[in-house]
């Protein structure tokens, strides 16, 4: 397998295992974990009391365990992201998953977006292309 | 929304923050003296724990509000994390990357208050 350099000095592997790549799948496993946590919490919301504000009761769901698995699964991924890319570039493009999810909840769990929730998913989609830069400019020098 | 309900969701944003640095300061470690040892392993088990604790309180929160709803308080942790990276970890910070933050942050903060 092809290796670069990285900012450390560290070999940064290529393919599968290129960090960015990795990103990627990170962020489409945070997507498909958060409607599965939603789907899990609110399939139990009967369940939780008044004045619970810990989801316990969301455990009874098989939806919130498979998105557990699919959450420990995006840890190691995001650990491994982490020990490339710089916690200052990686966690604002992270937040793709910030358009991604609304989108979804539109798409999938039929949520309403409004004219101003579009505006903002615009405003966040600028903001990525503009950190996106930085990031090339990081793997121009890896 | 009550007092509890917006300490609840300070509390799960100041753990989801504090877990991510400590994450990234687990990596740096791994990365100078090897993912093996027991200062790496000591920094990944506590970011682990508090990150534990954001995902409980991230369910108990999810059991009272709307995702879309709930999903982009997440997103004014963005500011704090690349602030506090910058700040803590010394991770380098240029205007067009702090631009781009901000837009990101702004954007959220949009989404939340439709």
């Amino acid at each position: 397998m092809m290796e670069v350099k990285s900012q450390a000095g560290e070999r940064r592997p290529t393919g599968f295992r290129n960090p960015w790549f990795q990103f990627v799948l990170n962020i489409i496993g945070v997507v498909i974990y958060e409607l599965l946590l939603k789907a899990g919490a609110s399939a139990t919301a009967n369940s939780a009391g008044d004045g619970s504000w810990i989801g316990i009761t969301a455990l009874t769901s098989p939806l919130t365990w498979l998105a557990i698995v699919i959450i420990i699964v995006d840890l190691v991924i995001w650990l491994y992201i982490l020990r490339y890319i710089p916690l200052s570039i990686a966690f604002p493009l992270s937040r793709a998953v910030d358009v991604l999810v609304p989108i979804s909840c539109w798409l999938i769990l039929k949520e309403a977006i409004s004219p101003l929730r579009w505006g903002g998913i615009a405003l966040v989609i600028v903001g990525l292309i503009i950190v996106a830069k930085p990031a090339a400019q990081l793997e121009e020098r890896l | 929304m009550n007092w509890v309900a917006v300490a609840f969701i300070l509390f799960w944003l100041i753990t989801f923050v504090v877990g991510q640095l400590l994450f990234k300061r687990a990596m740096e470690s791994a990365r100078k003296i090897g993912f093996r040892k027991p200062r790496t392993i000591m920094i990944l088990s506590i970011g682990i724990a508090v990150m534990t604790i954001s995902f409980l309180l991230n369910l108990g929160l999810l059991q009272h509000f709307d995702l879309s709803y709930l999903y982009p308080f997440q997103g004014s942790s963005v500011i704090i994390i690349t602030l506090l990276a910058a700040l803590l970890l010394k991770e380098q910070l240029t205007p067009r990357l702090i631009l781009g933050t901000l837009l990101i942050s702004g954007g959220v903060l949009l989404v939340s208050l439709s």
